[in-house]
């Protein structure tokens, strides 16, 4: 197994406080107070969202996001000529790597590519594949580098809305972008956006329905490239959450739009303002 | 997961005929499987095994109870994990590290699907809060690899879990106030897990306009994108995953979880007809049938 | 709808097995008799014949070898094969022909797009994935043989080229049986193409109306007919049955195993319980054409 030889690594049993803080709360606090959630949103408000085009300035296309407490940064290579070892392709590819922190949740993560970052980088891989123009760049690799610096939870929907944009930022044709959203369902209540506690928040009556359902949507096409449901739900109770996550897609997209229009009237007058970037929440 | 690759001919032939005359290449409708050969106990060495052929798809299951300390975040809970292997002798291009993705991206597909805490019993499967409890290995080796891996290995997972013994544990409490763990050495003490929550995996697999189940390698080398449905015996969808390079319109998302929540219906019914007549069974007779 | 779920089912011998002749494992002293002339799958050593591969030992006149139980293609001059194309490289194209190595495919042996009869120019070079790229399906007759074992294929005859809309089958190579003419126009309305190789191709059989064989330049993609379909698969059933079995195929028994099974719809001839009947029909009746 190898060792992380650029840290300097606590002893082996060495456990979390956080978990210590966890098992001496046995009074969990309750996902929904009085119709408020622990942040203060209602059920059906999402985070004001930021976006920066181009945050990363050695990167072809870069794209930084922040909802609230969840921040994610995006790098974009590429297109690269792809060795010629597997033979010939005629598409080009999209090569994804996801990371998330050291620091990133509450309890540390190791530096090591674990499986659930394996598995997310697939997830983004396979909802930007639909939008990304692959045959106009054939024999050739698009490297798309995802680091998660803080967790708060809809981490797969953020990065895959962020990765679009860096796509698009670093110019190469698509489609259509893909915005990603998701939401926690409790019985009949929809939790949309959800935070990191939303997620792993046990509801009060455990035979409600849980399930946390992740959408990536290209909003132009009106088609969805990556769905994923974890939980229990009924067929129709599915179709309704998909609904949903679209909706909110197409909420994100004006923003989108707006950020990106900024970030391409930024190249066309190089004259940097003195001014800061306002969010664009 | 296709690995071959077809001529423009043969993928606008299966096209048309998946999409106009519900007429596959072997003259299977769109929505119908091909027969399973299912055999449970076949491996002496695990708690419970079981292997499932799909025409040229082979899988074997075997899982392992094991005791030892818990999950830190859930300390009076047992757990499941799973590890699939690609044997080489599905596939040259699988020896070494060559299947590690595709093993990895099944993996994580089950754990998905099995981590939603109603699936098994896993209080049940504490022996001691906090420091002793029983984890489920299920090691999943792929023998042949034809077309439908994923359905494949549910059933299989869930025939072998529905096999599985685990020995029968008894905690004393000593006078000081220690607990001493007692496994019965009798082999005809175990207990069994309760395997009728457990969902069987639908591949619905879209090609050009329509969508098939159990699709063949070369049906799925036309198609460009999939659906992963969790189905359980009520029709409830305990997970759903989009795979594939492909985009989907609500629609035919919707379409396709309908005929995945029906197919798997009656997958489950099958399957749990089966394992109440031959699902105990621990003699092996062999491989070579 | 029906999902059927059994234990695994055994293989039992057909109660009409024969017992081949003579059967050798690698190793096994043919004859001590020097008289003979060493044949494939034989090495002599001291003066004895012995057998390098597991199979059955044939006899021609004074000519003895082994031919083994199963193995790759090994191709012969004349062979009509199917294949599939790997790798289009430098004014050639590599074919996968089920055998040991890749077979070959020149640009000078195939006919160009329209028939014209000219020098190959740089520009066909840089068009040859036009014509045939990765993953197309080939009809092709085996020109030589290289040293190494690889083939030299050509598709210099119109009836040979790119294959267009049907089922590609394969099953072993020792399975087809050499006969003079591999391209089978059934009367069910199919054409069969028997390819040494163990490639087997179905296609529809082109009616009056459409060109005859034109090397497939013009890949027709029209949809094919229910009816047709129907009859496409009931054959891969069919001959996929044949080959489960260890029967020989050739136009004869494939005929007969199709008109054995129009009893059953083709979707139950997927079940191993059904195709045994029908299997069982064609036998008797093949032994009873032999007699």
């Amino acid at each position: 197994m190898p060792t992380d030889t650029k840290r300097i690594q606590g002893p082996d049993a060495s456990q979390s406080t956080f978990l210590y803080k966890k098992r001496a709360n046995t009074v969990q606090p309750a996902l929904l107070e009085e119709g408020k959630r622990q942040d203060g949103r209602s059920p059906l408000e999402i985070r004001p969202i930021f976006l920066k085009a181009g945050a990363v300035s050695q990167a072809k296309g870069s794209c930084y996001m922040e909802m609230k407490n969840t921040k994610v940064i995006c790098a974009v290579y590429g297109p690269r000529e792809v060795p010629r070892r597997d033979g010939f392709v005629i598409n080009g590819q999209l090569r994804c790597e996801f990371k998330f922190a050291t620091f990133a949740s509450e309890v540390r993560h190791g530096h090591l590519t674990s499986h659930t970052e394996k598995d997310l980088a697939l997830q983004v891989q396979q909802a930007l594949e639909p939008a990304v123009c692959l045959h106009k760049i054939p024999k050739s690799q698009v490297d798309i580098f995802i680091t998660v610096l803080e967790n708060d939870g809809s981490v797969l929907s953020a990065a895959i809305t962020c990765a679009s944009i860096a796509v698009a930022n670093a110019g190469i044709e698509m489609y259509d972008l893909v915005i990603g959203s998701s939401l926690r369902q409790t019985g009949e209540t929809l939790l949309l956006d959800p935070t990191a506690f939303d997620e792993t928040a046990e509801s009060e009556s455990t035979d409600d329905t849980q399930a946390i359902v992740t959408v990536g949507f290209l909003p132009s096409l009106k088609q969805v490239s990556c769905s994923v449901q974890q939980g229990q739900l009924q067929c129709e109770d599915s179709i309704k959450a998909l609904q949903q996550c679209i909706d909110v897609c197409e909420r994100y997209y004006q923003v989108v739009y707006e950020c990106l229009k900024k970030s391409v009237k930024k190249l066309k007058s190089p004259v940097e303002s003195p001014m800061d970037e306002a969010p664009a929440s | 997961m296709a690995s071959i690759q077809l001529g423009e001919g043969e993928k606008t032939f299966i096209i048309h005929g998946i999409c106009k005359d519900d007429l596959r290449s072997d003259g299977r409708t769109c929505l119908s499987y091909r027969n399973f050969e299912l055999e449970c106990g076949v491996v002496s060495n695990t708690s419970g095994s079981a292997r499932l052929k799909l025409s040229n798809t082979q899988v074997l299951v075997g899982v392992k109870a094991e005791m030892g300390p818990p999950n830190p975040l859930n300390p009076s809970r047992g757990g499941i994990e799973f590890f699939v292997d690609f044997s080489a002798n599905a596939s040259p291009k699988f020896a070494g590290r060559g299947g590690d993705e595709l093993a990895a991206e099944i993996s994580n597909m089950l754990g998905l699907v099995y981590k939603n805490k109603k699936m098994l019993d896993y209080k049940s499967l504490c022996v001691i809060a906090g420091q002793c409890v029983w984890t489920l290995y299920a090691d999943i080796v792929v023998l042949e690899c034809g077309g439908n891996l994923l359905d494949a290995i549910a059933l299989a997972v869930k025939a072998a879990l529905y096999n599985t013994r685990i020995p029968l544990v008894t905690v004393h409490k000593d006078m000081d106030g220690t607990e001493d763990i007692d496994v019965s050495s009798n082999p005809h003490d175990f207990v069994t897990l309760d395997t009728k929550n457990l969902p069987v995996l639908v591949t619905v697999t879209t090609v050009g306009s329509g969508h098939i189940v159990d699709a063949t390698l070369e049906e799925e080398a036309c198609s460009m994108a999939c659906i992963v449905a969790a189905v359980n015996k009520e029709g409830a969808i305990d997970g759903m995953v989009k795979k594939g390079s492909g985009s989907l319109t609500i629609d035919s998302i919707y379409k396709m979880l309908t005929s995945a929540k029906q197919i798997g219906k009656d997958l489950n019914k099958s399957l749990d007809d089966f394992l109440s007549k031959k699902g105990s069974d621990m003699s092996s007779k062999g491989f070579l049938t | 709808m029906a999902i059927f779920i059994t234990t695994p089912r055994k293989r039992h011998v057909c109660d009409e097995f024969t017992e081949p002749q003579r059967l050798v494992t690698p190793g096994a002293t043919i004859t001590a008799d020097s008289d003979f002339m060493r044949g494939h799958g034989t090495y002599m050593e001291e003066d004895e014949l012995i057998a390098s591969v597991a199979g059955v030992v044939e006899k021609v006149n004074k000519l003895i070898s082994v031919r083994p139980l199963k193995t790759r293609y090994n191709g012969e001059v004349g062979d009509v094969i199917v294949g599939r194309i790997q790798e289009v490289g430098q004014k050639r194209w590599k074919v996968d022909v089920n055998s040991r190595l890749n077979a070959i495919l020149m640009l000078s042996a195939v006919n160009l797009p329209g028939g014209e009869l000219r020098k190959r120019s740089a520009e066909d070079e840089l068009k040859m994935r036009q014509y045939l790229t990765e993953g197309d399906l080939i009809s092709a007759e085996v020109q030589s043989v290289f040293s190494d074992g690889a083939l030299s294929l050509h598709t210099r005859s119109l009836k040979y080229g790119k294959l267009g809309q049907g089922i590609m089958v394969r099953v072993s190579p020792s399975l087809i049986k050499r006969r003079k003419t591999h391209f089978h126009n059934l009367t069910c309305g199919a054409s069969v193409i028997l390819g040494n190789n163990g490639y087997v191709w179905i296609t529809r059989t082109p009616t009056e109306e459409e060109e005859a064989p034109d090397g497939g330049f013009v890949q027709n993609l029209q949809p094919v007919s229910d009816e047709d379909r129907r009859v496409l698969a009931r054959l891969r059933n069919c001959i996929l049955g044949l080959a489960d079995h260890r029967m020989m195929l050739y136009d004869t028994s494939v005929i007969y195993t199709y008109a054995a099974s129009e009893d059953y719809p083709v979707a139950d001839l997927l079940n191993p319980d059904i195709m045994k009947d029908v299997i069982l029909k064609v036998r008797q009746q093949l032994n009873q054409e032999a007699t």
